[in-house]
C-alpha cells in the first residue's frame, strides 16, 4: 500500500520557497523611495531567489520520488504540516504544504515567469516603484501558496490573496481605465469566489456530519483536500450534493479561467494592466482557475464531472471559437492576445473534460504553454508600446525593418501560440484534440480512465478554433510587421533610453522563454512522464488507497465495486479496489 | 539493412541544414555576409551525400528488405508507454524523395548566390535568405522521413511555415505579406482536415506508427478487434486528401500558389515547384494502403485530380505573369500526379514528380533568370525576343519546356504519358481529360516561350539585358540534362516497345513496388493492357504535344494576328480566364467577408450583450444603494428626522399595540 506519510516531520523546503518573496517585499521596503535603481535590483534578486528555491526544491522533490518505492512520481512530497486551530479541537484546519508533480511544475512556472516580469518591469515603471515592486513579490507568495496548498482553506486563502496584488498593480500602475479594469477584475473574481467559499464550507460540513451519521469514531471536521478527495471518491457525497458543490466550485474557477460567458473582465483587466501584470495575469493567474478544476471539481466530485462534463465541453469550444472571432476583430494588440487566452484556455478546459488521461496530461502541460507564450506575447506588446505609447495595429506597421529581434520574437512566440509542431503549443494541443476524440472509447491502459463523456465530434469544432487561432495571429503579425513603415508621430521614443530595437535586457528576457518553448517543444517527455502518474493517481484516483479515514470506508468501496467499472462502462466513479496494484 | 549505418546518414541528413541554419542565422548578419551561402551549400551538400547513402543502402537491399524503421527518440505519450516516438521510415518512396528534396536544394542554394545579389552585392536579407532555405530542407527532410502521422504533421506544418517565411521575405511590400499570410492559412485549412485524420486515426487504431495503422487497414481491423467499416476508412482518406490539397495546390485550395510567386524565383523553384508542394502527392502514395482501400476516395482523388489539372492548364493560357503561367502549371501538373494516384498508378505519380522536379525547377529558375535581367520585371508584354540576348538561358528554358509540353524522348514525356494510360485504363472520360489538358500545356508553355524569347528584342527601359553568370548557369545545365534524361529511369531500353526501342515501366516502378503494392493489389496496372492501346496512346501523345507547340508557333510568331482575332471573337471567355474564373474573389465574398462580420458581431456581442448583462447585475446593488442614499445624505437634520420619526414609531408600537 503506497502511503506518502513516511516522511515525517515538518518540511520547510516548500515554506521557505512559498514565503521567500516576502523576504523581498521586506527589503524592497527598506531602501529609500527614490533609489529605484537599487529597488528594481533587489526586486530582481528577490525574485531570482525564489526561482533558485524553486529549482532546489524540484531537485529535492526528484530525490523523494524516486527513493520512495513503489509510484513515488505520483506522490505528494515535502509536505509541511501544522496544526492551524487547536488539534484536539473539533475543527481540523491546517497548515498543510505539499506538492505532486502537477503542483511542482504550476510552482516552476512561477517561479520562472515572475523574475522576468520584474525585469521586465525596470523600464516601463517610473512612479511609485518601491510598492509596484513589493506588490508583484507579494503576488509571487500568494500564487506559490495557491499551488502547494493540501488544505482547502489554506488554498483558499491563497487564492483570494492573489487578488489584493493584482488589483493595486492595475489600479495605480494600468493604463487610462485602470480604475475601472482593476473594479471589474475585483467585482468579478470575488463574486464567483463567494460561491466558491460557499461550496468549501460545505464541503467539509458534509463529509464532517455524513462521517458523525456513518458513526466512525474520529470523524473531524477536516478540510484537508487529500481527506476531502477521498470521501468524494468513496461515494460519501452524492449525485445531487456534488452537482450543488461542482456549480459553487465552478463559479469561482470559471470567472478565473476565464470561461465565456464570463470573461469580460479579462480583456479590460489585460489591456488596462502594466505590462508585468498581464504577463503574470496570463502566465500564472488563470491557471488557478483551471487547476482548482483540476483539484476541487474533477478529483473531488466525479459524478458531478462526469455529468457537467459535456456541457463544460461545450462551453469550452463555444469559447475557444469565439474567443477567437473576438480577437480577430480587434485593433488593439494587447486586446487581441487577451482574447486569445479566452480561445486558448478554452482547449485546457476541453482537455480536462475529455476525462482521459491524454486529455488531462494535454490540459496541464497546456496550461504551461500558455504561460510561456503568453506572457511572452505580452511582454513583447509591452516593449512595442514603450516605444510607440499606441498598441493600435492601425497605427504602427512594417515594424520589422527597425526591429528585426522583435520581429524574430514576435513571429516566433506566435507559432508557439497557434500550435507549430516542434515548439511548445502543439504537445498540449494534439494531446488535448486526442484526449477529446478518444473520450468514448474503451481504456488502453491501466492508469487511464474507461468511457469518457466526450467524443470525436466535439474535437471537430475545436480542431476548427486552430484554423481561427492562425488566422488572428498572423493578421497581427501581417500589420505590425510587415508592410510599409507606419509609425505615430514623434515616435520611438527614445527618451527613456531605449533602443530602436530591443535591447539587451529586453531579448534577455524573452531568450529564456523561447528555449523553454522550443525544449517543450521538442523532448516534452519529462513533461508527460512525470505528470501521468499524478493524474492517474492525485486526479483520477485510480489506485487510491484511502490511508487517513480507514473505518467504514472500505464498506463503501466494496459497495461501488459491485457496480464495478469495466472497460467500456463509465470508470470514473469509485474504481478503486478493482484495479490492480501497481507493481 | 544495416540499421546502424542507416541510423548515421538518417543523423546527417536531419542535423546538417538545421545546423547550416542556425548559423547562418548566427554568424551571418555580422560575420559572413556576402559569404553566408557557403553554410546552406554545406549542409545540404552534407544533407545530399547521407539521401545518396540512403539511396545506395535501400536500393542494394532489394526490394523485399528495402525498409526499416529506427528510432530516435520519444516524443510525446498519451498514456504512459505509449509513445508517438520520433522515428524515421527509410523505404524506396523515402530514399526518391530525399534526392529529389537535397539535390534540388543544392542547386537552388547555388543559384540563389548569384540571384540573391544585386550586382554583385548581397541583397538585403542575404543571410536570413539562406537560413530560411536550410530550415525548409530540414523540414522537408522530415517530412519525407518521418515514421509516423504526427511527424509528418510536423514536417508538413513546418515546411508551410518555410514557405510562409520565404513567400513574405520581401515583407515590405504588402503584397508579399499578405501572399504569405494567405498561404499559411489555405494551408491550415487543409491541415484542419488532416489534423481530423490524424485523430480519427489515432481513434480507429490507437495508433499512428505507419506501419502499425497500415497492417491494421489490410487485415480489416481496429484496434478493438472490431471490423474495420469502409466508412471509416473513406473519412480518414477523404480528410487525409483535405490536407494533400491544401499543400498541393488542389481544387479548391489551390488559390494560394500563383500568389505565392511573390517570394524569390529560387524558393519558387525549390519549396513550390519541386518539392513542398508534391508533400500531398507524397502523403496519398505513402498511404496508399489507406487510399486503396476507399475506392471512393480514389476516385474522388483522382476526379479532382484531373479536374484542378484541366482548370489550372486553361487559366495559364492567358497569363502574363511568367511565374505565375508557371505556378498554374505547376497545380496542373499536381492534378496529373493525383490524377495518377487515383488511378491507381502510384509509381507513376512519383515518377512524375520526379521528373516534374528537374523540368519545373529548370523553368523557375530559367524565368528568374529572366527576371533577374530584366531588373525585377516578369511580364511578358514588357519584354521579347531574348533568344539573342540570353542564349544559354533560353536554350535551358528551351528543354525545360520541351519537357513540360511532353514532347517525345524527353522525361516528361514518359511521366505523362504513364499517368494518361493510368486513366484510360480505369475511366475513358479522365483520360480523355489527361489528354486535352496536355495539349493545353504544350500550347501555354510555348506560348510563353515564343512571347519571352522570340521576335524582335525588346527590354523594359532604364535595364540592362545581360546572360547570368556561372552560379546561375550552373544549375540551369544540371537540370537540363536531368529534364532530358531524367525519364529513362522508368524506360527500358530495346524490348520492342514504343518504335521499336523503348518500353515504359522499368526500373523505377520496379524500385517502387514495395511502397505502391497496395495500389497493385487493388489494381493490376497495366498487365491486362493490350499492347495496342499502350502503344497506340504513345503515339498520340506525342502528336498531341507537338500539336500544341505548332498551334502556339503560329499563333505567336508566324501570325500573331490570329492570335488576336481569336481572343476578340471570344471576349467573355478571354476575361473570365484572365481573371481565373473569380474564384479569389469568390472566396472573399463568400467566406472571407461573412466571417469578418461574424467576428465583429462576436465583439460586439460581448460588449453589449454579455457585458450589458453583467451590468445588469451589478445594478441591482447600485439601485439599492440609490434608495438608501436618500436616508445618508450627512446631515445632521435629517439624522434628527429620521431618528425621531423613528422613535416616535416604536413608541406608538409599544403604546398602542402592545399596550
Amino acid at each position: 500500500m503506497i502511503d506518502e506519510t513516511i516522511q515525517s516531520g515538518f518540511n520547510w523546503t516548500l515554506t521557505t520557497l512559498i514565503f521567500s518573496p516576502l523576504m523581498g517585499v521586506a527589503m524592497v521596503l527598506t531602501l529609500h523611495r527614490d533609489d529605484h535603481s537599487r529597488i528594481r535590483l533587489m526586486a530582481l534578486l528577490a525574485s531570482l531567489t525564489t526561482l533558485a528555491l524553486a529549482v532546489i526544491t524540484a531537485f529535492e522533490f526528484r530525490s523523494a520520488a524516486v527513493q520512495t518505492s513503489g509510484n513515488g512520481w505520483a506522490l505528494y512530497h515535502l509536505q509541511g504540516d501544522l496544526a492551524w486551530l487547536d488539534p484536539d479541537g473539533p475543527i481540523d484546519v491546517r497548515y498543510h504544504v505539499g506538492v505532486d508533480t502537477i503542483s511542482l511544475w504550476l510552482v516552476l512556472l512561477t517561479a520562472f515567469l515572475t523574475p522576468l516580469a520584474v525585469w521586465a518591469s525596470f523600464s516601463g515603471i517610473r512612479e511609485r516603484v518601491r510598492e509596484y515592486f513589493a506588490l508583484l513579490l507579494l503576488l509571487e507568495t500568494a500564487m506559490l501558496g495557491v499551488f502547494c496548498s493540501m488544505d482547502l482553506l489554506l488554498f483558499f486563502v491563497f487564492f483570494e490573496f492573489t487578488l489584493i496584488p493584482l488589483f493595486f498593480i492595475i489600479g495605480i500602475w494600468g493604463g487610462a481605465e485602470r480604475r475601472r479594469a482593476a473594479a471589474k477584475f475585483f467585482i468579478f473574481t470575488v463574486a464567483g469566489s463567494v460561491l466558491t467559499f460557499g461550496g468549501v464550507l460545505f464541503v467539509a460540513y458534509y463529509v464532517y456530519s455524513s462521517a458523525v451519521a456513518y458513526g466512525l469514531p474520529d470523524a473531524k471536521f477536516t478540510m484537508s483536500i487529500k481527506d476531502l478527495i477521498a470521501a468524494g471518491r468513496a461515494g460519501r457525497i452524492p449525485a445531487d450534493v456534488q452537482w450543488w458543490l461542482f456549480i459553487a466550485f465552478a463559479a469561482g474557477f470559471a470567472v478565473k479561467v476565464p470561461f465565456f460567458p464570463l470573461h469580460t473582465w479579462l480583456p479590460l483587466a489585460h489591456t488596462e494592466a502594466p505590462t508585468a501584470g498581464s504577463a503574470i495575469l496570463a502566465g500564472v493567474l488563470l491557471k488557478l482557475g483551471t487547476y482548482g478544476f483540476v483539484r476541487l471539481c474533477v478529483a473531488m466530485l466525479p459524478d458531478a464531472t462526469y455529468a457537467f462534463a459535456p456541457f463544460m465541453a461545450v462551453l469550452a469550444i463555444v469559447g475557444i471559437l469565439y474567443g477567437a472571432f473576438c480577437a480577430w476583430a480587434q485593433t488593439d494588440v494587447k486586446k487581441l492576445v487577451a482574447y486569445s487566452s479566452v480561445s486558448h484556455l478554452g482547449f485546457c478546459m476541453l482537455g480536462l473534460f475529455s476525462l482521459k488521461l491524454a486529455g488531462a496530461t494535454g490540459s496541464i502541460i497546456y496550461m504551461l504553454n500558455h504561460g510561456l507564450s503568453t506572457a511572452a506575447l505580452f511582454l513583447i506588446v509591452g516593449m512595442v508600446y514603450e516605444r510607440y505609447h499606441t498598441r493600435d495595429m492601425d497605427k504602427i506597421g512594417g515594424l520589422a525593418r527597425t526591429m528585426p529581434w522583435m520581429a524574430f520574437f514576435l513571429i516566433f512566440f506566435t507559432l508557439a501560440s497557434i500550435g507549430l509542431p516542434g515548439l511548445n503549443g502543439f504537445v498540449g494541443e494534439i494531446l488535448v484534440l486526442l484526449g477529446t476524440a478518444y473520450s468514448d472509447q474503451p481504456r488502453t491502459s491501466p492508469d487511464d480512465l474507461g468511457v469518457g463523456p466526450l467524443g470525436f465530434a466535439y474535437a471537430i469544432p475545436a480542431a476548427l478554433g486552430i484554423i481561427f487561432g492562425a488566422v488572428y495571429m498572423l493578421s497581427m503579425c501581417q500589420k505590425v510587421l510587415f508592410g510599409p513603415r507606419r509609425e505615430p508621430p514623434h515616435t520611438p521614443d527614445a527618451s527613456t533610453g531605449l533602443t530602436p530595437d530591443l535591447n539587451g535586457r529586453e531579448r534577455a528576457i524573452l531568450f529564456p522563454l523561447a528555449v523553454a518553448c522550443l525544449l517543450i517543444g521538442v523532448y516534452p517527455r519529462p513533461l508527460i512522464d512525470s505528470l501521468h502518474p499524478a493524474i492517474s493517481v492525485n486526479v483520477f484516483q485510480l489506485y487510491y488507497m484511502p490511508s487517513s479515514t480507514p473505518h467504514g470506508l472500505e464498506l463503501m468501496v466494496d459497495e461501488t465495486a459491485a457496480a464495478a467499472p469495466s472497460a467500456d462502462t463509465p470508470a470514473i466513479r469509485g474504481n478503486s479496489s478493482i484495479l490492480p496494484e501497481p507493481a | 539493412m544495416d540499421a546502424h549505418r542507416i541510423q548515421y546518414w538518417v543523423l546527417l541528413v536531419l542535423l546538417a541544414p538545421p545546423a547550416a541554419s542556425i548559423l547562418a542565422a548566427a554568424l551571418g548578419p555580422r560575420f559572413l555576409r556576402g559569404q553566408t551561402h557557403w553554410l546552406p551549400i554545406l549542409g545540404v551538400g552534407a544533407a545530399l551525400v547521407g539521401s545518396v547513402n540512403l539511396f545506395n543502402q535501400v536500393r542494394a537491399a532489394g526490394e523485399a528488405h528495402g525498409s526499416i524503421v529506427v528510432e530516435l527518440y520519444r516524443w510525446i505519450a498519451t498514456v504512459p508507454d505509449q509513445w508517438f516516438s520520433v522515428n524515421v521510415l527509410v523505404d524506396p518512396l523515402t530514399a526518391i524523395m530525399l534526392l529529389v528534396v537535397t539535390g534540388v536544394a543544392l542547386l537552388v542554394v547555388v543559384y540563389s548566390r548569384e540571384y540573391m545579389s544585386d550586382h554583385g552585392h548581397p541583397v538585403r536579407g542575404y543571410e536570413r535568405f539562406f537560413a530560411y532555405l536550410a530550415l525548409f530542407v530540414f523540414s522537408m527532410c522530415v517530412l519525407v522521413l518521418g515514421g509516423n502521422f504526427l511527424l509528418l504533421y510536423l514536417g508538413w506544418e513546418a515546411v508551410g511555415l518555410c514557405s510562409y517565411l520565404l513567400i513574405g521575405f520581401y515583407y515590405d511590400r504588402p503584397s508579399a505579406a499578405a501572399a504569405a499570410k494567405k498561404a499559411f492559412l489555405v494551408n491550415r485549412i487543409g491541415d484542419f482536415g488532416f489534423g481530423l485524420a490524424i485523430l480519427l486515426i489515432y481513434v480507429t487504431f490507437q495508433e499512428l506508427d505507419y506501419q502499425a495503422v497500415f497492417a491494421m487497414v489490410d487485415a480489416g481491423t481496429t484496434a478493438s478487434g472490431e471490423a474495420l467499416t469502409s466508412g471509416r476508412v473513406t473519412a480518414i482518406a477523404l480528410l487525409l486528401f483535405c490536407g494533400a490539397a491544401g499543400k498541393s495546390a488542389q481544387f479548391p485550395l489551390y488559390v494560394w500558389l500563383p500568389d505565392a510567386m511573390e517570394g524569390p524565383s529560387p524558393v519558387s523553384a525549390l519549396i513550390h515547384a519541386a518539392t513542398m508542394v508534391t508533400a500531398g502527392v507524397y502523403m496519398v502514395v505513402r498511404c496508399g494502403a489507406i487510399f486503396a482501400a476507399s475506392p471512393l476516395a480514389m476516385a474522388l482523388v483522382a476526379t479532382i485530380g484531373a479536374f484542378t489539372a484541366l482548370l489550372a492548364a486553361t487559366i495559364a493560357l492567358v497569363q502574363f505573369d511568367m511565374k505565375r503561367i508557371l505556378a498554374y502549371s505547376t497545380i496542373s501538373q499536381l492534378g496529373y500526379m493525383f490524377l495518377g494516384v487515383g488511378m491507381y498508378a502510384g509509381s507513376a505519380a512519383i515518377f512524375h514528380l520526379f521528373t516534374h522536379a528537374f523540368f519545373k525547377a529548370l523553368l523557375f529558375l530559367a524565368a528568374g533568370s529572366v527576371m533577374h535581367a530584366m531588373g525585377g520585371v516578369i511580364d511578358l508584354r514588357r519584354f521579347g525576343g531574348l533568344r539573342r540576348v540570353m542564349p544559354w538561358t533560353y536554350a535551358t528554358m528551351l528543354i525545360g519546356a520541351l519537357s513540360l509540353a511532353g514532347i517525345p524522348l524527353l522525361s516528361g514525356f514518359w511521366s505523362k504519358d504513364a499517368i494518361i494510360h493510368a486513366a484510360f485504363e480505369n475511366s475513358r472520360l479522365l483520360g480523355w481529360i489527361g489528354l486535352l489538358t496536355a495539349l493545353l500545356t504544350a500550347f501555354y508553355t510555348f506560348r510563353m516561350v515564343f512571347l519571352a524569347f522570340h521576335g524582335t528584342t525588346r527590354v523594359p527601359d532604364g535595364v540592362h539585358a545581360h546572360e547570368a553568370g556561372a552560379w546561375i548557369k550552373l544549375p540551369l545545365v544540371v537540370l537540363a540534362v536531368g529534364s532530358i534524361f531524367a525519364g529513362y529511369a522508368d524506360v527500358t531500353f530495346l524490348s520492342g516497345g514504343f518504335a521499336g526501342a523503348f518500353d515504359p515501366h522499368g526500373w523505377f516502378s520496379h524500385f517502387l513496388s514495395s511502397v505502391t503494392a497496395p495500389f497493385a493489389m487493388h489494381h493490376a496496372e497495366f498487365a491486362a493492357a493490350g499492347h495496342m492501346q499502350k502503344y497506340g496512346l504513345l503515339y498520340m501523345s506525342s502528336a498531341v504535344a507537338i500539336g500544341g507547340v505548332i498551334l502556339a508557333y503560329s499563333l505567336y510568331v508566324d501570325s500573331p494576328m490570329l492570335g488576336l482575332i481569336i481572343r476578340r471573337a471570344f471576349p467573355k471567355t478571354h476575361q473570365l480566364l484572365s481573371n481565373k474564373y473569380y474564384v479569389d474573389e469568390a472566396y472573399e465574398s463568400w467566406i472571407v467577408q461573412p466571417l469578418r462580420r461574424l467576428a465583429a458581431f462576436c465583439y460586439a456581442f460581448d460588449r453589449y450583450v454579455i457585458d450589458g448583462l453583467v451590468w445588469l447585475l451589478t445594478a441591482v446593488p447600485r439601485l439599492a444603494a440609490l434608495v438608501l442614499r436618500v436616508f445618508e445624505q450627512g446631515r445632521l437634520q435629517g439624522y434628527g428626522t429620521s431618528m425621531t420619526i423613528g422613535l416616535a414609531a416604536i413608541l406608538f408600537l409599544i403604546l398602542v399595540i402592545g399596550g
